[in-house]
């Protein structure tokens, strides 16, 4: 019988320059496609908040339509979240890795490329969902029914059911990913490397994939019946048919809260990969960072009602999400504590990555403080639904879960191509993004303390409303020069080929990654180094100084 | 460094002083009163830990900056302090549970009417696309404008006819959602004449943000003639300009929706009951929990002051 393989058939189709792309599955490649596709959602997501903050610069402006402004906005919020974050995160997770554990590839890698393709068609769909008749969805990201359901004055026509199509694909993406990432790490890791050696990244991304096992099924669910709804004459969430709107807010919000972590997690893991190299110390705490993850994603399972205190669930409840909310403060100001702490006596290097985690901890800060005020639901009853609930969040996520992830970019970019970007337009592109980033967001806590809420087109009020709007707006456009930069210094770097050369390990970091050659080879590593603590490349760089000096 | 710090914090707390700076809205009713004071604490703790946690990021910054060392230079390779975690993991919950405290504390005071509440007055707010209306304990109705007395409390039932909407009014109650099939109670005590004003939290379609409700709080004398005549006799004219004319012009020369002026429907109650009451196309059944009564005020209004006869072009 013949033994089949490569060499006995040699399918030459595969190796062309796009086509070795297409049939890849490689989890490198595999990483970098999930990141440049999720920077082009970026972009989009992009340009609807620029769309929005142009509509609100002035009272009373007719920039967009109604209909647009709401379409904007949904589309904004469904694709930064589904399009951009989450995936970004799964390419971090993809290229990094099998790489920080000293493994071949991903456990499953073809499953891993069946994950990246869902996760495209998922991105086409949605913005398919332009073209739909009656346009794209328009009730917000949430989607909350009825206004999401098929009556003829809520949203009829496709563009829901495209909405729940995409969000159905990306599910299946982000599901199979998740058991994809949980098998690489419980059985991939390599000689030496116990639970409490590995990367803290690898500990975030462990953790971000159960908690998308356990949270995403439920918004399955939700958008099945609401889909049922829409289109199969149920009657889930229409009460005038005996159907149960908190149903929806609920299920949602079960899956919606995780959420928030599981785009914030892995960022977090990243954060302390790169502070401790660029103080030229270990991370302060290693367990309780380690373990901090853990609690927090645990919790996180426990708070989803707070977004659902003007629901009117009742004291008792109310109190129950709020001390639960109050108790995942803990382990995330524990994490802070730790960050800070780890600068504490360092040698502390401000290369463009570290640039960026010290602004994620200097304005994460900010977005968890701003956080226990809704978590005291008196006090949310007031700020719920307004421009102070936007402000928070994006200091989450923005200034949260982007910056960090700009900073993991600067931080992987040369073991991902083997070229630095530019130190100087780093340097401009982490000013711009953090500068323009505070006047945008800063000003929308006080227009919700003056009661401007959430959603709306357009506003009659002048004084301090336009003053804060157009500040607002204003620091959106430096965000977008900000972001023009980082294009500029990736076209620069990569297809000027004007980067400098990177050697195997430029910031004489502490993870396995940096072992092998930059870019990696397919197979990753010729030999792994046994593992002896959290930081086996600064164990071997010492290992070779002893042998040197003796 | 130092000075530079304390300027910031001058700076901070001018601007955090000030309304329109980091201080809630005004209080005029005692819930919104007890919330504000929840608010100062919370305030007050998270500025304290906002300054530590910064101020301890930006000297460590500073003081532990490079400065020309080389990359290989080790930092102090200090790998965790057990008391120092176990400190600042139970400083949080110290300063989380005082804050739970306090509103606990002022809860009662926020959620529920005063025990004083016997003769406390029951309102029902219904919202709707894209619009609010109210029904006091006569019977009267009214859209978008809540006439309420000074001093005494009010319990509001809301409701909502189509999808979810959320009430407020900042300076007299928090939010609560209006969702259809389910009925929220809130309540304030306006403590003095004048106008407040609010609108509609929760995205709720097209018109999201024309969706507006005023609160008038008057004397009891001005309430009670509202109720008895002034609602019935305004009512037609503000069923069109709060309902209709959000999409039909306040002419009805139309906009969102088709000119009506010109429409004969406006003179026959019958069919504009059934449009009105079932919604048409696009239309929203906007008055599908409305009375014979506001049918009929509708009806006269519209025929009186907004039908402009048949258009030559027999539109």
């Amino acid at each position: 019988m013949a033994v089949r393989s490569e060499a006995a058939y040699p399918v030459t189709w595969r190796s062309g320059r796009i086509a070795r792309w297409l049939v890849t599955v490689d989890h490198k490649r595999i990483g970098i496609m999930y990141i440049a596709t999720a920077l082009v959602f970026f972009v989009g997501g992009g340009v609807m908040a620029l769309l929005m903050r142009a509509q609100l610069a002035t009272p009373n402006e007719h920039l967009l339509t109604k209909n647009s402004y709401n379409e904007v906005l949904t589309f904004h919020g469904t694709s930064m979240i589904f399009l951009v974050v989450v995936p970004i995160l799964a390419g971090f997770g993809n290229y990094l890795v099998p790489l920080m554990i000293g493994a071949r590839d991903m456990a499953f890698p073809r499953l891993n490329a069946f994950s990246y393709w869902t996760y495209l068609l998922g991105g086409i769909v949605l913005y398919m969902s332009w073209f739909a008749s009656g346009g794209t969805a328009k009730a917000g990201w949430w989607s909350y029914p009825p206004l999401s359901e098929n009556l003829p004055f809520t949203s009829p026509g496709h563009g829901q059911d495209y909405w729940i199509l995409s969000l159905h694909l990306l599910s299946i993406s982000s599901l199979v990913g998740a058991i994809n990432f949980i098998v690489t790490i419980h059985n991939m890791r390599t000689r030496g490397m116990t639970w409490m050696r590995m990367p803290l990244f690898v500990w975030a991304i462990e953790t971000y994939a159960i908690l998308l096992l356990v949270a995403l099924p439920a918004i399955s669910a939700g958008i099945t019946m609401l889909l049922l709804d829409r289109r199969g004459y149920t009657h889930f969430f229409l009460p005038s048919q005996g159907g149960n709107q908190v149903l929806y807010q609920h299920v949602f919000w079960f899956f919606g809260h995780p959420e928030v972590y599981i785009m914030v997690l892995p960022v977090f893991g990243m954060i302390s990969e790169i502070i401790p190299v660029f103080s030229r110390k270990p991370i302060f705490g290693y367990t309780a960072v380690a373990f901090s993850t853990i609690g927090i994603a645990f919790f996180s399972l426990l708070v989803w009602a707070h977004h659902m205190f003007t629901t009117g669930l009742g004291t008792s409840l109310d109190s129950f999400f709020m001390i639960s909310s109050m108790i995942i403060a803990v382990p995330t100001g524990v994490k802070i504590f730790n960050w800070v702490a780890t600068l504490w006596r360092g040698n502390i290097q401000f290369d463009t990555p570290m640039l960026f985690a010290l602004g994620f901890i200097a304005l994460f800060t900010m977005g968890g403080l701003s956080g226990i005020f809704l978590a005291a639901f008196p006090v949310d009853w007031q700020v719920n639904d307004t421009y102070y609930v936007v402000a928070h969040f994006h200091y989450v996520l923005f200034g949260g879960s982007m910056m960090g992830m700009f900073g993991g970019l600067y931080y992987w970019w040369p073991k991902m191509f083997g070229r630095l970007l530019d130190e100087r337009l780093g340097r401009w592109h982490f000013w711009l993004t953090f500068i323009g980033f505070n006047l945008t967001f800063l000003p929308q806590h006080m227009l919700g303390l003056l009661g401007m809420v959430r959603r709306i087109y357009t506003y009659d009020h002048g004084g301090l409303w336009e003053a804060y709007n157009m500040i607002s707006s204003i620091g959106s456009g430096i965000m977008a020069v900000g972001m023009a930069v980082f294009a500029v210094n990736i076209v620069r770097t990569q297809f000027f080929r004007l980067g400098r050369r990177a050697a195997n390990d430029p910031w004489l970091g502490d993870t396995l990654e940096w072992y092998t050659t930059s870019p990696p080879p397919e197979h990753n590593f010729d030999t792994v180094p046994y593992v002896t603590s959290a930081r086996p490349l600064r164990d071997l760089r010492r290992q070779l100084q002893e042998q040197r000096a003796t | 460094m130092l000075p530079a710090l304390a300027v910031a914090l001058a700076a901070a707390a001018a601007a955090s002083a000030a309304n329109g700076g980091f201080s809630p809205q005004h209080a005029h009713s005692p819930n919104v009163h007890h919330t504000n004071t929840a608010y100062w604490v919370i305030f007050a703790f998270t500025s304290v830990i906002f300054v530590v946690v910064e101020g301890a990021l930006v000297t460590f910054i500073w003081k532990y900056r490079t400065g020309g060392r080389g990359r290989d230079a080790d930092g102090q390779q200090v790998h965790g302090n057990t008391r120092l975690e176990l400190i600042w993991t139970v400083i949080p919950v110290v300063i989380l549970a005082a804050i739970g405290t306090v509103v606990f504390v002022e809860l009662p005071n926020i959620s529920g009417a005063p025990a004083s509440a016997a003769n406390k007055l029951e309102i029902t707010v219904e919202g709707h696309q894209f619009y609010w209306l109210f029904e006091y304990p006569n019977g009267a109705r009214s859209i978008n404008e809540l006439h309420v007395p000074v001093g005494q409390d009010v319990e509001l039932t809301v409701l909502s006819a189509d999808v979810v909407h959320s009430w407020w009014i900042p300076q007299l109650q928090g939010k609560i959602q209006a969702i259809p099939g389910r009925t929220n109670h809130t309540w304030f005590r306006a403590d003095r004449a004048g106008t407040y004003y609010g609108q509609c939290a929760e995205l709720c379609g097209l018109y999201h943000d024309v969706m507006k409700a005023t609160v008038v709080a008057t004397s009891q004398a001005d309430y009670k003639s509202f109720v008895s005549s002034q609602a019935t006799q305004t009512l037609g004219k503000s069923e069109f300009e709060g309902v209709c004319a959000t999409c039909h012009g306040m002419q009805g020369q139309g906009g969102y929706g088709p000119a009506l002026a010109t429409n004969s429907l406006l003179t026959q109650p019958a069919s504009l009951a059934a449009i009105v009451r079932n919604g048409f196309g696009k239309m929203p059944p906007v008055a599908n929990t409305w009375t014979d009564a506001q049918i009929k005020a509708l009806a006269q209004y519209t025929k009186t002051h907004v039908y402009k006869g048949a258009s030559s072009s027999g539109g």
